[in-house]
């Protein structure tokens, strides 16, 4: 599991923007949005993390349960996965 | 061989093809001969696959110089938003929306409210831009279809996104939905995805230093005067 090289994320005011680059970005139909715990997340991701991993930053960060933690992960992957932002 | 105009717009100078039923708005902007141009559009550069065959060429040429400008803007943090741009008292307030929503209708009450003080800048597609660490609306010769707009600048004072309804209301836009309206009515009305990249560069300054709103209106004097009035404390409060 590994996000694409052509995909950034940029802060925009107190939100974050994940959009392609390059040649992907001619496909470009819609925009990924991010709050501070998901780009959290895509740090943590693109630094090489699995999904265990990205269960434990979420946990270091916040105060938040092992299954919310594990469900706020899987959706964030879903969210990655749904705008091609994962390798296949 | 297409002689190229030079345009003084956004304060800075463009070169831009003249041809087209619109070249004849170019006169208000023309500038003097300039050999280093701070931007260039050219003909060649036309992306005449963007639009359907058979495209009156003049409406062609209207567009695709609105498209490479916003485009090249980026790189002088700037772009063309599609609204309609009115100046009141040296600020700028501009009514974006998707076609048909009355951002024209709304910004001709704006004139029969406050009389000769507010004038149409560009009724469609005025530039923007950040300068010194301001924010500028411009008069531009790209406008829609009824022309209307002035060679003038005004300090952007807000971005009011309309939406049709049977009362007014008015709200202030988090950040996450000012991106999302704003990329809709600049990036993907103009088509240029290649420049994505700038483009967030430009709406994080721009999303954080402009109150951006979403005006739900029923046309009349009293949706004029709840945007004036909630747009203008917003700009006040944030120093604009």
């Amino acid at each position: 599991m590994k996000v694409r090289d052509d995909y950034i994320m940029k802060p925009v005011a107190d939100t974050w923007a994940v959009v392609p680059v390059g040649d992907a970005a001619k496909k470009f139909n819609g925009m990924l949005t991010l709050n501070e715990s998901g780009a959290l997340l895509w740090n943590t991701l693109k630094n090489g993390a699995g999904r265990e991993e990205l269960v434990k930053a979420l946990r270091a960060e916040y105060a938040v349960s092992e299954e919310t933690a594990s469900a706020d992960t899987d959706e964030f992957l879903a969210k990655l996965k749904e705008a091609g932002a994962l390798e296949e | 061989m297409i002689k190229q105009s030079i345009l003084s717009i956004a304060d800075l100078s463009i070169s831009v093809p003249d041809m087209g039923g619109f070249s004849s708005h170019y006169q208000d902007y023309l500038t003097e001969e300039n050999l280093n141009p701070d931007i260039i559009i050219q003909h060649g550069e036309f992306v005449r696959e963007k639009y359907p065959a058979g495209t009156d060429e003049d409406v062609l040429c209207n567009l695709e110089c609105v498209r490479l400008l916003s485009a090249k803007l980026l790189s002088y943090m700037g772009c063309v938003i599609h609204a309609s741009a009115v100046s009141l008292d040296g600020r700028a307030y501009l009514f974006s929306g998707p076609c048909g929503i009355g951002k024209s209708t709304h910004a001709k009450q704006w004139l029969s409210e406050f009389g000769s003080s507010a004038v149409i800048i560009n009724d469609d597609k005025p530039p923007i831009r950040r300068v010194d660490e301001r924010w500028f609306a411009y008069g531009s010769p790209w406008c829609g279809k009824d022309s209307i707009h002035a060679n003038m600048k005004a300090a952007l004072a807000g971005i009011c996104f309309l939406k049709q309804g049977t009362e007014n209301s008015i709200r202030r836009l988090n950040s996450n939905e000012a991106l999302h309206f704003l990329l809709w009515q600049t990036l993907h009305r103009f088509r240029y995805p290649e420049y994505l990249n700038m483009m967030m560069e430009l709406m994080d300054k721009l999303i954080s230093e402009i109150p951006v709103f979403e005006l739900v209106n029923y046309p009349g004097t009293e949706s004029v005067r709840l945007s004036y009035e909630t747009m203008t404390a917003a700009a006040e409060e944030m120093g604009l």
